[in-house]
């Protein structure tokens, strides 16, 4: 057979190019179940790292379950609209869904963690936005006066290594957020991620990385856009330290869109 | 075994390691070398890749439109590629994140494609696959090296587990934070290469 005519060479192309996606889309779509429950692994290890529950070699998805009060949605009101079933977390891939509803103006289902800390209740918000390359995202975890950051996490897709990466590695970028506040008279400002070096003494404020300035912006406009977000479910369970949380307040909300 | 399959198995080890001789692959080995686990598991990975592309495209050599061919060696590569990536996501999902884009870039290692268009079009399946496992072998090794040098002076681990005692430390020794960056890499396969043509002085240019 002539294995250089125009004939042959099409056939063959397009045979061995479904072949290919075949075995392809069969491998793909026998792995997904694992690979997703790896990256809920993940996303339930970065949540409890901002509450500050994560140790080394501890078992993620224990600890989450062990510690936690609830979980739930909230739209952009403050209201519960919906539980998370147990064990159930909102992965990037959602995040990043609910990022293009917040973009689009139109309504949005927010998860809230709630855990137990040293008996305080600690409450994790996400945060989704567009870095330089790729996506960012994170966690903030506020003390129960809803007000203070307990601790923070932040991974990314793609950011420069050694650079915008160090958003997630660099241990003292994300210690620097903690006892810092998001509100400033009473409104939600979130925290300003400043170039050059926060003023003294802002609660308000952290340092930037030097060298990343676009995903130390991104950042900073990612968290404001999503705390700003969750600024009616703020001021509704914020109370002042010290006192007992919003807990029962929010409980009983929640628990009247929950029939069983 | 004969001594053809001995030498098509041995030769890229050592006498013609690809990364050392031939010169290909340097890119990921300088970014993969950071800490063993990394580097033995892209090892594996360029293994398996370029072990069954060239068995893969021996298969089919005798069938493949020779216009085509280097399109035709891709799609194999890179289904190849794809699936070691799939599987790591599944099954070691924290390897498969700190090796992020280099197991997709497997697919630009050249060493899988100079393997194929050097031997696999004109060798017989058996033979191919063993000279792929080889050269991927060549490589690993290589990797394994030099990121067993860099892990231990840069971290003073070896897997991730501390083998410079303490009492060190407190003595003043510091870990060598030039050896976790890329530089020290090409420096150390520098010194590989170094060592291996004072050995084999045929490798001398006169």
């Amino acid at each position: 057979m002539n294995t250089n005519s125009n004939t042959y060479t099409v056939v063959y192309s397009t045979i061995l190019v479904m072949v290919v996606a075949a075995v392809l889309a069969f491998a793909a779509s026998s792995l997904k179940s694992r690979q997703d429950d790896n990256v809920k692994a993940e996303t339930i290890s970065k949540i409890i790292t901002a509450a500050g529950l994560y140790e080394d070699g501890c078992d993620a998805k224990t600890v989450y379950s062990q510690n936690l009060v609830e979980a739930f949605l909230v739209d952009a009101a403050g209201e519960p609209v919906g539980k998370l079933a147990e064990g159930e977390v909102k992965v990037t891939s959602d995040l990043k869904a609910e990022n293009d509803n917040i973009k689009a103006g139109k309504s949005v289902k927010l998860p809230v963690y709630k855990f137990n800390v040293n008996n305080e209740v600690i409450t994790v918000l996400p945060c989704y936005g567009a870095g330089l390359w790729g996506p960012i995202w994170g966690y903030v975890a506020l003390k129960p006066d809803m007000n203070t950051i307990a601790g923070v996490v932040f991974d990314h897709k793609g950011e420069t290594p050694g650079l915008g990466a160090k958003i997630a590695t660099e241990p003292w970028f994300r210690e620097q957020f903690a006892g810092k506040q998001i509100a400033k008279n009473g409104e939600v400002v979130a925290v300003s991620i400043i170039k050059g070096g926060a003023p003294k003494g802002d609660i308000n404020a952290v340092d930037a990385i030097s060298g990343a300035t676009i995903t130390s912006q991104a950042l900073d406009a990612t968290l404001k856009i999503w705390l700003g977000q969750y600024k009616e479910y703020i001021a509704k369970c914020a109370q002042p330290a010290g006192e007992d949380c919003c807990e029962d307040e929010c409980e009983c909300e929640t628990s009247e869109n929950q029939e069983d | 075994m004969d001594a053809n399959m001995k030498e098509t198995l041995l030769k890229p080890i050592f006498k013609g390691n690809p990364i050392t001789v031939l010169v290909l692959g340097i890119c990921s080995s300088l970014a993969v070398t950071v800490q063993l686990q990394g580097a033995l598991v892209m090892a594996l990975s360029v293994i398996i890749v370029t072990g069954l592309s060239s068995f893969v495209v021996s298969l089919l050599r005798n069938t493949i439109p020779n216009r085509i061919r280097i399109i035709v060696q891709l799609v194999v590569v890179a289904m190849m590629v794809i699936l070691v990536d799939q599987v790591l996501k599944a099954f070691a999902y924290s390897v498969s994140k700190t090796l992020s884009v280099y197991i997709g870039l497997i697919i630009t290692n050249c060493i899988v494609m100079g393997r194929i268009e050097a031997f696999a079009l004109g060798n017989k399946p058996i033979p191919s696959l063993l000279d792929g496992l080889a050269n991927g072998a060549g490589y690993g090794l290589i990797l394994v090296v030099v990121a067993f040098v860099r892990e231990l002076l840069g971290s003073g681990t070896i897997f991730g587990l501390r083998v410079i005692p303490q009492f060190i430390y407190d003595a003043g020794y510091v870990n060598n934070g030039l050896m976790i960056l890329p530089p020290m890499a090409l420096i150390l396969l520098g010194c590989v290469i170094w060592i291996q043509r004072s050995i084999q002085k045929d490798l001398q240019e006169k």
